[in-house]
C-alpha cells in the first residue's frame, strides 16, 4: 500500500546520494566557494563540521559535478592500510597496477614518472580515520602538487589538533559546515518532500512544527532525516490501524513529533 | 513496524514528566499569591481597626472595676468616678470621692467613656454649665443607660507629679448623650473628706494634697504635719518636701527649713528644692 505518508517516509531515508542534494542559500554559497577553491592552485582543502552537517553529501555532489569536467576520485570509506591506499591511488589515478606491496617511495616514483598530466582531485571522506603517519604522507604527496586533495573531517577537539599540526602551515582552504537554522530546516524539509512530489506532506510542516523539530535535532540534517522518517512511519501506522482521526493530519502533530523523538532517542523518556 | 501503543504510553509518561515543573511553578505562584492576599487582607483589617479605635484614651467603667484613663479636670475641683478610679500610665493615683453615682440600668458589665478635648475650649467659657459629647468612633455600650450625677466633689492626684496644681474639679463628665451636672463646691469639707480617705488607705498623695490645701488656706501647722506624714510614707516626693520646708519657713523655722532642704537636695538633687533653698536664703521667700 502506498500512501502519502509512505512516500514521504522514503524521502527521509538516510542515504548519501548526490541526487538528493538540497540547495539552500547558505549551503550553495559554501558549495560554490569549494568549487572555486578547487580551481585555485591549492594543495589541500579541508572540509569539516559536526557529524550530520552534510559533509559526505557535499563530497558526493562535488564528485558528481566535477567528474564531467575534470579527473576526480571519491573515496567514501577510508583505506586504512597504507600499501592498499597507495595501490588504489596508483591504479585509479595513474592506471598502474601493483600486485605486491606499494610503499610511499615507490608510489612517489610513479607520480614523478607521470608528471605533466592534468592534476587529479582526490576526495577523501572521513579522513579523521586515517593514521597520522598516512596523513603526513598525504600531506607530502599534496606538496608535490601532482595530486590535489579534498578531505573531510569531523569537527572534534582531536581533529582540530590534526588540522593544526599537519595542515595549518600549508596553503589551505578550510570550509566549515554547520547545522541548519530553523528557517533553513523548513526549506530543506519542504524542498526534499516536493522533490519527491509529496506536496501535501510538505504543506503539513508549519513553522511551529519545524521549530519543534529544530529544537529536538538542533538543525542536524542526519537527525532530522531520522526523526522525519520515523514521523511518517508513525503516520502510516496510524493510517494502517485506522486511527488517523485521533491525530492531526492537516499539520504535523506535536504528539507525533515527540513520539518520533522518543523512538529515535532524541527525547529520553 | 512500530509499536504505537507502547510509544504512546512512553509519550504520555514524558508529557506528565514535562508538565510536573510547570505544575509546580503554577502551584507555587498560586500559593504565594494566596499567602500575599491573606497578608494584605490582614493588613487591611488591622488598618480598619486602627481607624475604628481613636487614639485618645477612653474612660472605661466596669461595675466591678471602673476605670478612668484621662479624667476631665476643671477648676481645682476633684475628679469624679465611683467606686474606684484608676489612671493608666502616668496617673497612678486617683482620689475618689463618692461624688458620682453611676447607676447602670442594664445588665452589661462595661462602660466606655471617651474623653473629649473640647473641654479645653469650654473651660475658657466657664458660663457653659455642661456639655455633651458624642464620639462616633468609640462604641459606648453603657452610655445610654448610665446616669452620672455629681453630688460631691472628687479629687484626683497625679502621683507621679504629685502636684496639687493638677488636681482640679470636674464640672461635668458626660458619656455620650447623657448629661452630667457637676456642682462646684470649695469648702473645707473637701479636706475632711480627703483626710477621711487618707486614714483609710494611708495614701501619701492624699496626705500631700491635704498639706497643700492647708498651706493654701494658711494653716501652716497642719500643712507641716501632713507634709511630715507624707514624707514618712514616701520620702521621694519632691513637692512634699517643698511644702514641708515652706511650712517651716512660714512657721518661723527658717534654719530648720534650710537644713531640711540641704539634706534633701544632697539626697535627691532636686532642682525645685534648690530653687526654693535659694529663694529662702535670698529672702525672696518668707
Amino acid at each position: 500500500m502506498s500512501s502519502i505518508y509512505v512516500n514521504s517516509k522514503d524521502v527521509f531515508l538516510d542515504i548519501v546520494n548526490a541526487k538528493d542534494y538540497i540547495q539552500l542559500d547558505r549551503v550553495s554559497t559554501i558549495y560554490q566557494a569549494l568549487k572555486d577553491s578547487i580551481k585555485k592552485p591549492l594543495k589541500m582543502i579541508l572540509l569539516y563540521g559536526r557529524p550530520g552537517t552534510g559533509k559526505s553529501m557535499f563530497l558526493n555532489k562535488l564528485h558528481q559535478d566535477l567528474s564531467a569536467s575534470q579527473e576526480v576520485y571519491l573515496y567514501k570509506t577510508p583505506i586504512l592500510d597504507e600499501s592498499e591506499f597507495f595501490k588504489t591511488l596508483a591504479q585509479d589515478i595513474f592506471n598502474a597496477k601493483y600486485s605486491g606491496e606499494l610503499n610511499f617511495t615507490q608510489f612517489m616514483k610513479i607520480v614523478k614518472a607521470t608528471q605533466g598530466k592534468e592534476i587529479p582531485v582526490v576526495l577523501l571522506d572521513e579522513a579523521q580515520l586515517y593514521s597520522e603517519a598516512l596523513m603526513e604522507k598525504i600531506r607530502l604527496l599534496s606538496d608535490t602538487r601532482t595530486v590535489k586533495f579534498v578531505i573531510t573531517l569531523h569537527k572534534t577537539e582531536k581533529e582540530d589538533i590534526i588540522a593544526k599540526e599537519h595542515f595549518q602551515t600549508r596553503i589551505w582552504e578550510t570550509i566549515e559546515l554547520e547545522n541548519a537554522s530553523s528557517a533553513e530546516l523548513k526549506i530543506y524539509i519542504q524542498k526534499k518532500l516536493m522533490k519527491a512530489n509529496c506536496f501535501d506532506s510538505a504543506n503539513m510542516f508549519t513553522n511551529k512544527a519545524v521549530n519543534r523539530i529544530h529544537k529536538l535535532t538542533q538543525g542536524n540534517y542526519r537527525d532530522t532525516n531520522k526523526l522525519l522518517y520515523t514521523l511518517f512511519e508513525l503516520y502510516s501506522e496510524y493510517e494502517n490501524t485506522h486511527r488517523l482521526s485521533s491525530i492531526k493530519t492537516d499539520q504535523i502533530s506535536n504528539k507525533i513529533i515527540e513520539m518520533s523523538a522518543i523512538h529515535t532517542g532524541l527525547i529520553n523518556a | 513496524m512500530l509499536n504505537i501503543i507502547e510509544l504512546e504510553r512512553r509519550w504520555f509518561r514524558y508529557k506528565i514528566k514535562s508538565y510536573i515543573p510547570h505544575t509546580i511553578i503554577i502551584l507555587s505562584i498560586i500559593t504565594i499569591s494566596l499567602v500575599m492576599l491573606s497578608f494584605l487582607s490582614n493588613d487591611k483589617t488591622v488598618q480598619f481597626t486602627k481607624v475604628a479605635i481613636p487614639e485618645e484614651p477612653s474612660i472605661g467603667i466596669d461595675n466591678n472595676k471602673p476605670e478612668i484613663q484621662k479624667p476631665i479636670i476643671h477648676n481645682h475641683l476633684p475628679i469624679i468616678v465611683e467606686p474606684t478610679v484608676e489612671k493608666k500610665q502616668e496617673k497612678k493615683i486617683v482620689v475618689i470621692e463618692p461624688n458620682i453615682i453611676i447607676k447602670p440600668t442594664n445588665t452589661r458589665s462595661r462602660v466606655q467613656l471617651s474623653p473629649s478635648l473640647d473641654f479645653m475650649r469650654k473651660m475658657q467659657n466657664s458660663m457653659q454649665p455642661y456639655y455633651s459629647h458624642e464620639n462616633t468612633n468609640v462604641q459606648r455600650a453603657y452610655a445610654p443607660q448610665v446616669e452620672v450625677v455629681k453630688q460631691e466633689q472628687q479629687r484626683v492626684y497625679d502621683a507621679q507629679q504629685t502636684d496639687v496644681e493638677n488636681i482640679s474639679d470636674i464640672e461635668e463628665v458626660v458619656p455620650v448623650a447623657k448629661k452630667i451636672s457637676i456642682k462646684r463646691q470649695n469648702t473645707q469639707n473637701d479636706i475632711f473628706e480627703i483626710i477621711k480617705r487618707f486614714k483609710k488607705n494611708n495614701n501619701p498623695a492624699l496626705s500631700l494634697f491635704v498639706a497643700k490645701k492647708y498651706y493654701e488656706l494658711g494653716n501652716y501647722q497642719q500643712a507641716y504635719n501632713y507634709a511630715l506624714l507624707t514624707n514618712g510614707i514616701n520620702e521621694d516626693i519632691e513637692s512634699s518636701w517643698i511644702i514641708f520646708s515652706k511650712s517651716l519657713v512660714k512657721l518661723g523655722k527658717k534654719k530648720k527649713a534650710i537644713t531640711v532642704l540641704r539634706k534633701y537636695i544632697k539626697q535627691s538633687h532636686s532642682s525645685g528644692a534648690k530653687i526654693l533653698l535659694d529663694e529662702i536664703r535670698s529672702g525672696k521667700f518668707r
